[in-house]
């Protein structure tokens, strides 16, 4: 009798293991990793001719990207290695523009009192739930030529004529940055809210300038969390297709519109799959960067 | 010195109250002009009205009693319900799931915990857009109708994570002593879970929920691939208004929407912010 208890307990947690895992596991086995995997092979299929794919396998959907095609009717485009582009150098400038905006606000929050603390986080973090829609609706009542922005301007003064801001490169990096601020915002305010204080008045002691200071000791310290919001940042900026969609018009294409228009209007699903495997590619290429990244700030804690 | 911090800390709050404009403008500009009489610039204040407030919640008035407007709202108000009724069953089945992996991998050691663990934050890193895509092709390529259900299928998939990671922080906190405790007292698996472990995770699966519920009412990107013809919801109707041409009452259902997220986000926050 003694030998048979524990070895029905272990059972029990075993078949209650079971109950617990099976149903969400057949669930994102089904609906999440057999799709991933179905894209993964479609981007290297042929198209059909009327939507679809035919099995046959191809890397001309990469060679139209990156450079190599038959001169049948897959043509190299450097088109496409240039929206690429586009996207990286939207993302990275939407990436820049939210830390400069974060950066002195999480200071800001991280000195005061702890009950100010908290409300101020949450007035932070309220606009994230915000839906996205209205948020960029806010940003067209605001940049229109008609908009709020030029009419306060031309009100004022300072300009005679409307500026063309609404579809445009920037109209786009201000409704990216918009968005993301909270993205930033919270990894950023978590490594600068364990910043030593103390270190810096030590700087400060032994003579250091601000610009040292800031150089040598607040710069490092926050580093991980201006990777890490970066990283979270450009991430969704890469392959957003909404913000360019509302705010660009039909004038700024990034590579998500492009994967939209390859699924939805083109039809051409292999082309499609394989861009967004390129998106994944840089997405995956950035996360290795960042682990890496950690595991040596983690070993020189543990050196020290 | 003590001079010098005193200006540093104004300028740092002057800096606040700047940041804080650029946050909240956009939104407030919304409230203000949803009661703006003007029907056709929308950022001319032409006088308070509730016009639009009155269309969208159906009610008919001099200006909104064409037949183009009567279709519209009652699109409206079908995108409204499938809204609600794929962000209650996406949270239902999402909070289930991700409890129980969140529950598993704490309690249990098991060969495959490293790779739930890992698994779970994949749909959060991955941009939106691929997963939307890798659901179309899967759905067609199997021969599922797009309809609501595939909507909340897709929704599932990534707000099981969302859950999963709330949840977790929740249990990371809990003492497991508790539960040892109880089983030691002759309680059962069951009755240690309902009577112990559910209600000391309870704030943190609310909180999960509310989150879950609250991303799903407001999915964009994903939605917008897999809603069939019939099945549009709330973020992707007013998708569309923004590149068909923007009507006036969009104000009035910013607004609406607004309020809506607010009351669910705080009482979320509320929840999450109490201590166990």
């Amino acid at each position: 009798m003694t030998m048979w208890k524990p070895k029905s307990l272990a059972q029990r947690r075993k078949l209650m293991l079971f109950g617990l895992l099976t149903p969400p596991t057949v669930f994102l086995a089904v609906f999440f990793i057999v799709p991933l995997g179905i894209m993964l092979v479609y981007s290297f299929l042929e198209p059909g001719l009327y939507g679809g794919v035919v099995w046959s396998f191809s890397d001309l959907n990469y060679g139209r990207i990156l450079g190599w095609a038959d001169t049948k009717y897959e043509k190299f485009d450097p088109v496409y290695l240039g929206i690429l582009f586009t996207s990286v150098r939207l993302a990275g400038l939407t990436v820049l523009l939210t830390m400069l905006i974060c950066y002195p606000a999480a200071f800001w929050i991280s000195r005061m009192s702890a009950g100010k603390k908290n409300l101020f986080l949450f007035l932070i973090t309220l606009p994230f739930f915000v839906s996205l829609v209205v948020r960029l609706f806010a940003w067209v009542l605001i940049l229109r030529p008609t908009g709020f922005l030029n009419q306060a301007l031309i009100g004022l003064g300072i300009i005679n004529e409307p500026l063309e801001i609404i579809y445009t490169d920037l109209a786009v990096i201000i409704g990216m940055t918009y968005v993301f601020i909270p993205f930033m915002f919270l990894p950023l305010y978590a490594s600068v809210e364990k910043l030593d204080m103390s270190l810096i008045e030590a700087s400060a002691d032994l003579g250091g300038t601000k610009l040292q200071t800031f150089l040598r000791i607040i710069l490092p310290a926050t580093l991980p969390g201006i990777v890490g919001g970066s990283i979270i940042v450009f991430i969704p900026a890469l392959g957003n297709f909404i913000v360019p969609s509302v705010l660009g018009g039909a004038k700024v294409l990034m590579i998500g519109n492009l994967i939209e228009q390859q699924f939805l209007s083109a039809r051409n699903w292999p082309f499609g799959a394989a861009l967004g495997m390129m998106v994944m590619g840089t997405v995956l290429i950035l996360l290795i960067y960042y682990v890496r990244l950690l595991s040596r700030e983690d070993k020189n804690a543990e050196a020290k | 010195m003590l001079k010098s911090l005193r200006k540093r800390i104004s300028a740092l709050s002057v800096y606040g109250f700047f940041f804080f404009a650029f946050v909240y403008a956009p939104i407030l500009l919304i409230v203000v002009f949803s009661f703006n009489a003007n029907p056709v610039n929308m950022m001319i204040w032409d006088g308070f009205t509730f016009e639009w407030y009155k269309t969208i919640f159906g009610y008919q008035t001099a200006l909104t009693e064409s037949a183009l407007y009567i279709d519209s709202t009652e699109k409206l108000h079908d995108a409204v319900k499938n809204s609600l009724l794929i962000a209650f069953t996406t949270t239902l089945i999402s909070t289930v799931f991700g409890t129980a992996i969140a529950l598993a991998v704490a309690r249990f050691r098991f060969r495959l915990r490293g790779f739930y663990r890992g698994l779970m934050f994949v749909p959060m890193i991955m941009p939106d857009i691929i997963l939307g895509i890798a659901l179309l092709v899967f759905f067609v390529s199997v021969g599922i109708n797009l309809s609501v259900v595939t909507i909340i299928i897709g929704h599932c998939t990534f707000l099981t994570s969302y859950v999963f990671v709330v949840v977790s922080a929740r249990i990371a906190d809990m003492d497991e002593a508790l539960e040892e405790a109880s089983s030691d007292l002759g309680a059962d698996g069951w009755t240690t879970f309902r009577r112990v472990t559910l209600p000391m995770i309870l704030p943190g699966v609310i909180g999960g929920a509310l989150l879950a519920f609250i991303i799903s009412m407001d999915d964009l990107v994903i939605t917008y691939f897999i809603a069939g013809v019939d099945s549009t919801t709330l973020p992707v109707h007013i998708f569309g208004m923004l590149r068909r041409g923007i009507k006036p009452e969009i104000n009035a259902i910013a607004t609406v929407m607004l309020l809506f997220s607010i009351v669910i986000a705080t009482v979320g926050l509320y929840l999450r912010s109490r201590k166990p």
